[in-house]
């Protein structure tokens, strides 16, 4: 049986995925290029699923950055697997490492690093869940964030998302100090409310 | 580019790869060319006269080993920092070599002093080390840059400056055998400060030379 037809990495018990990744990696560090296309996309859609949910205000276009970056990091990396070894372990260490990086670059370290540490757990719960957990997220986020005025979502987006200081997002607003204090703490506190609102309605 | 896209092009474009072998397994093969360089640099350079009479002497004989095994154990360190998998164990493996390499020559300045007083830690300028060291660990460092690229760019400083101080090291190591300098101080100074300097330049070097692909430096 060749490694790549021991069954699809999504179904069965955490160590059956596990193993059915070794086995795609196996194959393909033979040459299968069936089996490395497999593992690339399972690998793309758990770092999708991963992203998503710990950072929900990451646009589309950030999160496929971050999976693009770490497929091409697999790649260039792939040959310093070692077969004997399990796969999780290596793709869990380069895709903390390619985090960090993002982290550094989107000043957002702390949701990233709990990214990271959240990996080895990420990578072995069953795909519906992270999925859900992701999109529950991601849409009391986008809902909380459309109850905000005009004024306070970009106050608080300079502020919070982007970390300008309130000097230089009073200058980018072209309003005062005090202003921009009092749209993000307004904003912050609707935002709170709005979330915790909507996981219990979801509960 | 689209995710599916990169997919498609990265499993078209991918053959066979020959998994890595353990650091432990590598060394050997960069050891040959880094130990065959620097023995035809002493020989092109002439040995010391008194090489045989050092070769039987403790102090020297412990000070070339730490440095020597100071080298080895930084390569194989760099080596498995570019490992995803690698057991924490091999970054640590330099310290305990590296410590005896300073502590024999602390030592050794302790002795200096008590046999010569203050004549014995006299501190005169010998700038030509840092020449020699770098000329001689410059084909070891090429050569360990060459296997380090191979590998994942997960600490670049780190891992740079891990290597240099395997190529100084041995750099040093081939200096002692044609250079007439034997006075701790001295050699703690000029020769392992040379070493030192050269792996902190390569530390900040160490994103633009070993980094992923796709993002600058």
């Amino acid at each position: 049986m060749s490694p790549a037809s021991e069954g699809a990495p999504n179904s069965g018990s955490s160590e059956r995925r596990h193993a059915a990744l070794d086995g795609l990696m196996r194959a393909a560090q033979q040459g299968d290029r069936h089996a490395y296309h497999l593992l690339l996309q399972e690998v793309a859609q758990r770092m999708r699923r991963l992203i998503a949910a710990r950072a929900p205000w990451l646009g589309q276009a950030d999160i496929e950055d971050i999976v693009q970056d770490v497929l091409l990091s697999l790649h260039m990396a792939r040959a310093t697997w070692d077969p004997a070894r399990p796969f999780m372990p290596w793709i869990a260490a380069i895709a903390r490492n390619r985090l960090t990086d993002h982290a550094r670059r989107y000043k957002r370290r702390q949701a990233f690093d709990q990214a990271a540490s959240d990996l080895a757990e990420v990578f072995s719960t069953t795909p519906g869940q992270s999925h859900a957990e992701g999109v529950v997220n991601l849409m009391s986020v986008r809902s909380a964030m459309a109850d905000l005025s005009p004024g306070e979502r970009r106050a608080f987006e300079l502020v919070r998302l982007r970390e300008l200081s309130l000097a230089e997002a009073a200058q980018q607003s072209e309003t005062t100090v005090g202003a921009i204090k009092v749209a993000v703490h307004r904003a912050s506190r609707k935002l709170k409310r709005a979330i915790n609102t909507g996981g219990e309605e979801r509960k | 580019m689209k995710t599916d896209a990169l997919i498609d092009s990265l499993a078209r474009d991918a053959g066979p790869v020959r998994p890595l072998r353990s650091p432990l397994r590598r060394i050997w093969g960069w050891l040959a060319i880094a130990l065959g360089f620097a023995g035809a640099m002493v020989w092109a350079i002439g040995p010391r006269p008194d090489l045989t009479e050092r070769m039987l002497e403790a102090r020297f004989l412990l000070e070339q080993g730490a440095a020597l095994a100071t080298a080895i154990t930084a390569a194989m360190a760099a080596l498995a920092l570019t490992m995803p998998d690698a057991a924490r164990i091999w970054r640590w493996l330099p310290v305990v070599p590296a410590v005896a390499w300073l502590g024999t020559l602390g030592l050794g300045c302790l002795r200096d002093w008590a046999q010569m007083g203050p004549e014995g830690l006299r501190l005169t300028p010998d700038p030509e080390c840092l020449v020699y060291i770098a000329l001689i660990g410059s084909l070891p460092l090429l050569a360990l840059v060459l296997m380090l690229r191979r590998g994942a760019p997960l600490r670049p400083s780190w891992t740079l400056a891990l290597a240099a101080l395997a190529a100084a090291a041995i750099g040093n190591f081939a200096l002692r055998l044609f250079h007439m300098q034997d006075a701790a101080l001295m050699v703690l100074v000029w020769q392992v400060g040379a070493v030192a300097l050269i792996a902190a330049i390569a530390a900040l070097c160490g994103r633009a030379v070993l980094r992923w692909p796709g993002v600058p430096a």
